[in-house]
């Protein structure tokens, strides 16, 4: 196992040389932002983390550790990592944003690879959650994140049962240990009434689950929602996947078909909100993480159908704002992320990215 | 979406009490009527007290008399513990408390049969080779638009509404009275594959874990065959 000096070393090469997985360009990005594919396992010999002592979780560490391709991944044992790297992970979609799972951190370790689109993360929950992340859609994710969960089967011991399958503290993973979440920005079918109930229904008869994007506790700020998986038992990867393809292109037409509404049924004052929202996040001083999310929702809603050419602004850029904001580090009902200098650094960050786009 | 406490597919309304969801039924089992009342009902009722008695009682058959003091022996959880948490202690805890695990995870997924890959053996499907083109951006109202109208979510093919196909099964005539007394061997396939839905839409979660190793077995034959 790395030591703590060296492990700082490559935590500080990492964060200066790290690319942001979420900046590469991906499929249908208009609505949705990311595709990622978590696989939890537990290795055999272990207690389950609720039951795992101190003395039994270091030695999982280390086998963990050992376990892991060093050329690949970067990282390690939580503890040693500095605030600017929690930072960083945060903002890269690896830690959460109020990054509960540093609690105890030298019960956990994460590794991640340059671009920190694949990471495994080992404590938080289940001994082990492989996660595979791209930008826009992308069901790739599901491979990536199987070919590392391979690996890691034919090194360790994994706790596999015929009857259940892949065996999980919280019994609602047990079977295949998969989760499929798209997370989606749908301005249009949240402006449409009833459009976001009738959203539900629909994923539900794919037996998936939607739900705002928000922590525990928050209160949903934005038109981006999660579209997640739910059965691990009584179903194969590939149905999974499967119905999860046909459930997001059904997801993917009814935004854009809502959008086509509104931006040709009112067009005039879609086009003036549109204006007058891009010119908030372009030229603002101070702006809160509500009132940029709201301004980028109608953003998306009209850009299709601007035809003044006036503003430049590709998907990929409205994406990365999106995301950088979804993914502040802290929670929006946080004070901090409400003061003044939060509301300055973030309006900063904006007119910055969206100068360079320009 | 399920109902929280049975597992049943939500098919009406939508109950959700302290964060959990409910189906009508089991709102009304948890003494919830009030949240399926409408104001008129409440106003026209003169017995309403009564109900709430009525609801008690059938409340009270609902508790669970089993031993909650299990306790399992590797890793030392109680039954307790698990059913507070959701989350078991150890391996040997799916075997401590293997039926309430099944039991919740019918709740949760309406299934508890696996069905995954095995370790260190790739699924077998083509997410990696399959080029997913990019939707169309050119949705043309009538052709490309769905529809989100809820009166539009008339389900197709694989969309089917559980209700409607619990309603095929029952005109097929399988009750849990007949599968119970049912000599396994002699129900077909599709047969024991409706009981399993029937008897966990029921609660009869013994009768399905009977059914569900029943197939199994037969499946397992036939792959060895």
């Amino acid at each position: 196992m790395l030591q703590g000096s060296e492990m700082n070393l490559k935590a500080e090469r990492t964060v200066a040389i790290m690319a942001e997985w979420y900046t590469n360009e991906g499929k249908d990005n208009d609505v949705v932002l990311s595709t990622k594919a978590c696989i939890v396992r537990n290795i055999k010999g272990y207690n389950f983390m609720p039951r795992l002592d101190d003395k039994e979780c270091q030695s999982l560490l280390e086998t963990v550790d050992n376990a892991v391709d060093k050329s690949i991944y970067n990282g390690g044992n939580a503890a040693d990592f500095d605030n600017e790297t929690i930072l960083r992970l945060t903002r890269l979609q690896i830690l959460g944003r109020e990054a509960s799972q540093l609690v105890e951190p030298e019960r956990k370790a994460f590794y991640y690879n340059d671009d920190a689109s694949l990471s495994i993360t080992v404590g938080c929950g289940e001994h082990l959650t492989v996660k595979a992340m791209k930008q826009g859609h992308d069901i790739g994710v599901y491979k990536t994140a199987e070919k590392e969960a391979l690996n890691l089967e034919s090194k360790l011991d994994i706790a596999f049962s015929e009857n259940y399958g892949f065996l999980t503290s919280n019994v609602r993973l047990a079977g295949t240990g998969l989760k499929i979440l798209y997370t989606v920005s749908l301005p249009a079918i949240s402006k449409t009434e009833g459009g976001i109930a009738a959203l539900t229904q629909r994923v539900s008869q794919y037996e998936w689950t939607i739900y705002p994007f928000a922590d525990r506790g928050e209160i949903a700020d934005s038109d981006v929602y999660i579209i997640a998986s739910v059965n691990t038992l009584g179903v194969t990867e590939d149905e999974l996947l499967k119905r999860g393809e046909m459930l997001i292109t059904d997801v993917i037409k009814a935004e854009r078909a809502c959008r086509e509404e509104i931006a040709t049924s009112k067009k005039e004052q879609s086009a003036d909100i549109y204006g007058r929202s891009y010119g908030t996040l372009r030229y603002a001083g101070m702006i809160s993480r509500s009132e940029a999310l709201q301004a980028l929702g109608w953003i998306r809603l009209y850009h299709d159908y601007d035809d003044s050419g006036e503003i430049k602004l590709s998907w990929n850029t409205l994406d990365k704002i999106t995301m950088d904001i979804l993914w502040e580090p802290g929670a929006p009902s946080r004070k901090s992320s409400q003061s003044a200098a939060s509301q300055k650094y973030r309006a900063n960050g904006i007119r910055n990215i969206l100068k360079g786009d320009e | 979406m399920r109902c929280e406490r049975c597992g049943k597919e939500l098919t009406n309304r939508i109950i959700k009490i302290n964060g959990v969801t409910y189906c009508d039924n089991c709102a009304r089992l948890m003494g919830y009527d009030r949240f399926l009342r409408e104001p008129s009902d409440l106003m026209g009722n003169p017995f309403a007290p009564l109900d709430q008695i009525a609801s008690s009682l059938m409340q009270m058959s609902e508790l669970d008399f089993g031993n909650s003091t299990l306790t399992c022996p590797k890793c030392g959880m109680t039954l307790r513990e698990f059913e507070n948490e959701g989350r078991v202690g150890c391996i040997e805890c799916y075997n401590t408390f293997n039926e309430n695990i099944i039991r919740e995870m019918f709740k949760q997924q309406g299934n508890s049969e696996y069905a995954g890959r095995l370790p260190a053996q790739s699924a077998d499907t083509d997410a990696e080779t399959k080029e997913i083109p990019q939707i169309k951006k050119t949705a043309k109202p009538g052709i490309e638009t769905v529809k989100m109208d809820p009166s539009a979510n008339k389900a197709t093919g694989k969309e089917e509404t559980k209700a409607a196909s619990v309603k095929e099964e029952e005109k097929g005539g399988l009750t849990i009275e007949q599968l119970a007394k049912a000599d396994l061997g002699m129900l077909s396939d599709d047969d024991l594959e409706k009981g399993i839905k029937i008897a966990a839409e029921a609660e009869e979660y013994k009768l399905a874990s009977r059914l569900r190793d029943e197939l199994k077995g037969r499946k397992d034959g036939g792959n060895n065959g």
